[in-house]
């Protein structure tokens, strides 16, 4: 309880996400018969009115190095399958957490991933049938169907549960962070995991600001852009 | 038929066969090059038509290997295979796969069939999306043409293999678009047309045209009256009974019809100047030829008008033929003209045998019709008649008393004056003259002289009372002679009056009994002239002379005429008839 009292007193980290440049390529490829039929391709025209929100809104932060909360938080996550898209596309959920697929599309779908943080074959389903997976270790786990080599989910298996999405302004907030020294991560498909270490006392709150890609002195790029291989 | 008409013929019509053969013969060489020309860009066409169908088909056929690789569409059929509780689903899924690719790859035509062959699944492009096909009866070709609700597509196939097995078959196609050729092309399925380019011909003149055509070689059809040319297109046909066969159609006609053309023109203004030619030709031909001939043929209408055969003159025209012909013609001439001198020779010997019969019955009369004939010519002369006439005058003079023939000697020797019936018996010898002579034919000329010599210029003449010049000329001259030679002659019952008081008695008949210049004529004669006569020794030869010397001299007075009867021979006719032959 006191641990629990302390962390409910704890502090926020609050942070904005700053993109600089498109990261994602939606659909980049255009189909055959686009070209075939000489009509001007509009690339990334079902994409977002701005790019960059959607972007920021595809970023992922969330505490290293505090403590394990695993089963203290667990909660209960939906990716449908519908028009032949994951929905979300991006889920961030603490280790531990159990993820259901419902397949709402009248077709049959096939959820697999090959992720080292979960490997799982959920197999062919039909229309209103749904496939619970549970997480039990962090990490990024990539999540496709079998028939629909178009769909593509992320689901980042956190170590505990300060962890969240930035939203469409990049702006994020991991509440109640007991005084601690931890590091924040980012992360992003494309651009890769940011870090920066941050100490939270009990009275303020910390702040802590990303710009991706990152290319200042010292920190570097990250060059490890495999979330799967991150630990 | 006229003579230049047939030049024209004989020269037009050779003209206008060798250009009516040259004009077919060019024409057939014309279309068979043109229909070369056609065959070959036909066949460049098909050469390219072919590469470019073989590229897309390289291309196509890689793009479908990957595809039937794709992990996703071997997962659908996998999932086709093992789902029992919703197959449709499951086949939505895999239709829903196929309609992605399909629109990825911009094909029209998509299916699986599983590897023993029935179809699994299959969508065509719609307007605005994918639709399922009905698999029922769907049963595509792997390669080739196949219509699926009324629409045509051209397929090709690609196994997807699993693990090196074939499991199903990929097929897709595009729909067929006859018009992408750059010729005419048909297409055909069992002989009917399915698809064709020609917008104003009827499928079914099209399938009737080419119902005779071998399906892999050129074939050479009518459609319309038009010559068509059509190519088998190497292009992926089906085999077998259900094949399709797509050949090119070329109007042949209408791509030669310029040429065509043309040459009409070219042979339409060679055949005018050959025509125009010919009419020259024969023309001008016919002009060198027929010219001389119309003036023969005129010549000898001439002749046959008046009976006269007059000789031509020596050239008639440059034509040896024509020449020839005149000559010939003379020949005839000469020949006729001495068979007719011998006629008229026997026919004077036979009048003047007549004549001598007759004088021979009357001693009194003795030598009367030959001195009449004498006179009668000299009077002629004297008043310019033709020889012609001349010549009538004298045997007419010669016969004119012939009549006198069928009347009774009792009569005609009677001494002393004659009964009134007697009378009338010796004023029948003109009529009964003439109705000896009538029937002798060629002597026609003469009746009016027997006839007529006893009518008088008031009309108090017999047998039929003419007035005037209603009595020929030549019966009023014999008339005045007759009458001059019975007042000179000597009778028995009077001696013959003097040539002057005879010629006063005729002046003194001169327009009652006599016509008056006949007399007058007569009177001019000088009495040489008469005493020639009575001499026996006539010249009419020298008569004119005679006359013109006489005529200056006019009159000598007259002296008694002696009588001379007969003393004139048959000697002395035959040389007057001899000496007016010559003059003749």
């Amino acid at each position: 309880m006191l641990l629990g009292a302390a962390l409910l007193q704890g502090a926020d980290i609050r942070g904005v996400i700053t993109v600089e440049r498109k990261l994602t390529r939606h659909n980049v490829t255009a189909s055959a018969g686009m070209y075939q039929r000489e009509a001007a391709v509009k690339l990334g025209a079902d994409a977002d009115a701005d790019p960059l929100e959607f972007e920021r809104s595809h970023v992922a932060v969330y505490l290293d190095g505090g403590p394990n909360s695993t089963a203290s938080a667990v909660a209960k996550t939906t990716i449908e399958q519908r028009d032949r898209r994951f929905i979300p596309d991006l889920v961030v959920v603490p280790a531990g957490s159990v993820v259901s697929f419902p397949n709402l599309d009248p077709i049959f779908h096939n959820v697999f991933s090959l992720s080292k943080a979960k490997s799982f074959d959920l197999g062919n389903y039909p229309r209103g049938q749904t496939r619970v997976v549970a997480f039990p270790n962090p990490g990024v786990v990539a999540v496709y169907c079998h028939l629909h080599s178009n769909m593509a989910a992320t689901i980042v298996v956190t170590p505990n549960r300060w962890a969240t999405r930035a939203d469409g302004k990049g702006l994020f907030a991991l509440k109640d962070v007991p005084p601690g020294t931890y590091t924040v991560v980012a992360w992003h498909k494309t651009a890769g995991t940011f870090r920066q270490v941050v100490t939270i006392d009990e009275q303020s709150d910390a702040e802590v600001n990303f710009t991706l890609p990152y290319f200042g002195p010292g920190e570097g790029r990250h060059t490890d852009v495999k979330p799967a291989a991150q630990r | 038929m006229r003579f230049a008409t047939r030049t024209f013929l004989s020269s037009f019509v050779p003209f206008a066969v060798l250009l009516a053969v040259s004009f077919w013969a060019v024409r057939a060489s014309v279309i068979e090059t043109v229909r070369e020309g056609l065959r070959a860009s036909v066949r460049d066409n098909e050469v390219a038509l072919a590469r470019e169908q073989t590229r897309n088909e390289i291309r196509d056929r890689k793009l479908l290997q990957g595809v039937a690789e794709n992990p996703t569409l071997k997962a659908g059929l996998q999932l086709l295979a093992t789902e029992r509780s919703a197959r449709d689903q499951a086949r939505n899924t895999l239709q829903d796969q196929l309609s992605e690719i399909c629109d990825a790859l911009s094909f029209d035509f998509i299916m699986v069939s599983s590897a023993q062959g029935p179809p699994l699944a299959a969508v065509v492009r719609e307007t605005g999306g994918f639709a399922p096909v009905n698999l029922v009866h769907l049963r595509p070709p792997e390669q080739g043409f196949f219509s699926a609700d009324d629409r045509l597509y051209e397929v090709t196939s690609v196994p997807i293999n699993e693990a090196g097995i074939r499991v199903a078959t990929l097929t897709v196609g595009g729909r067929f678009d006859i018009a992408r050729f750059g010729v005419p092309a048909v297409l055909l399925h069992k002989g009917a047309v399915i698809a064709m380019q020609m917008r104003d011909l009827a499928p079914a003149q099209i399938e009737k045209a080419l119902a005779a055509c071998t399906p892999a070689a050129d074939c050479e059809t009518r459609i319309q009256d038009d010559a068509y040319l059509s190519l088998p297109l190497e292009l992926t046909a089906g085999v077998g009974e259900d094949s399709y066969l797509l050949r090119s159609l070329q109007d042949v006609d209408a791509a030669s019809a310029p040429v065509q053309a043309v040459l009409r023109k070219l042979f339409l203004v060679a055949g005018l100047i050959a025509l125009a030619a010919g009419l020259g030709i024969s023309a001008l031909s016919s002009r060198s030829i027929a010219r001389p001939l119309a003036d023969v043929a005129a010549h000898l209408r001439k002749s046959a008008a008046t009976g006269e055969l007059p000789e031509f003159p020596e050239s008639t025209g440059g034509v040896q033929e024509i020449r020839d012909l005149t000559e010939g013609f003379n020949h005839a001439a000469k020949a006729v003209h001495e068979s007719r001198e011998r006629l008229t020779r026997a026919y004077v010997q036979f009048v003047g045998s007549l004549a001598q019969a007759l004088d021979a019955r009357d001693a009194y009369t003795a030598g009367h019709s030959r001195r009449v004939s004498e006179y009668s010519c000299a009077i002629a002369t004297a008043m310019n008649l033709p020889a012609q006439d001349l010549e009538t005058i004298r045997v007419g003079a010669l016969l004119h008393d012939l009549g006198k023939i069928g009347i009774s000697d009792l009569v005609l020797q009677k001494p002393g004056r004659l009964t009134p019936d007697e009378n009338e018996l010796i004023r029948q010898h003109p009529v009964i003259g003439r109705r000896i002579l009538e029937n002798v034919q060629g002597l026609e000329a003469y009746l009016g002289i027997v006839e007529l010599h006893h009518e008088n210029w008031d009309g108090t003449g017999y047998p039929n009372g003419f007035k005037g010049e209603e009595t020929p000329l030549h019966a009023r001259i014999v008339k005045v002679a007759d009458a001059y030679d019975a007042m000179t002659s000597d009778r028995p019952y009077q001696r013959g009056q003097s040539h002057a008081e005879a010629i006063a008695i005729l002046k003194s008949a001169r327009g009652s009994q006599m016509d008056s210049s006949v007399v007058d004529a007569f009177a001019l004669l000088g009495d040489q002239r008469r005493r020639r006569v009575l001499d026996g020794t006539p010249s009419l030869r020298s008569l004119s002379q005679a006359l013109s010397i006489e005529h200056d001299k006019s009159q000598n007075g007259g002296s008694v005429p002696t009588s001379r009867e007969g003393e004139e021979t048959r000697e002395g006719i035959e040389q007057v008839a001899t000496e007016q032959r010559e003059t003749s």
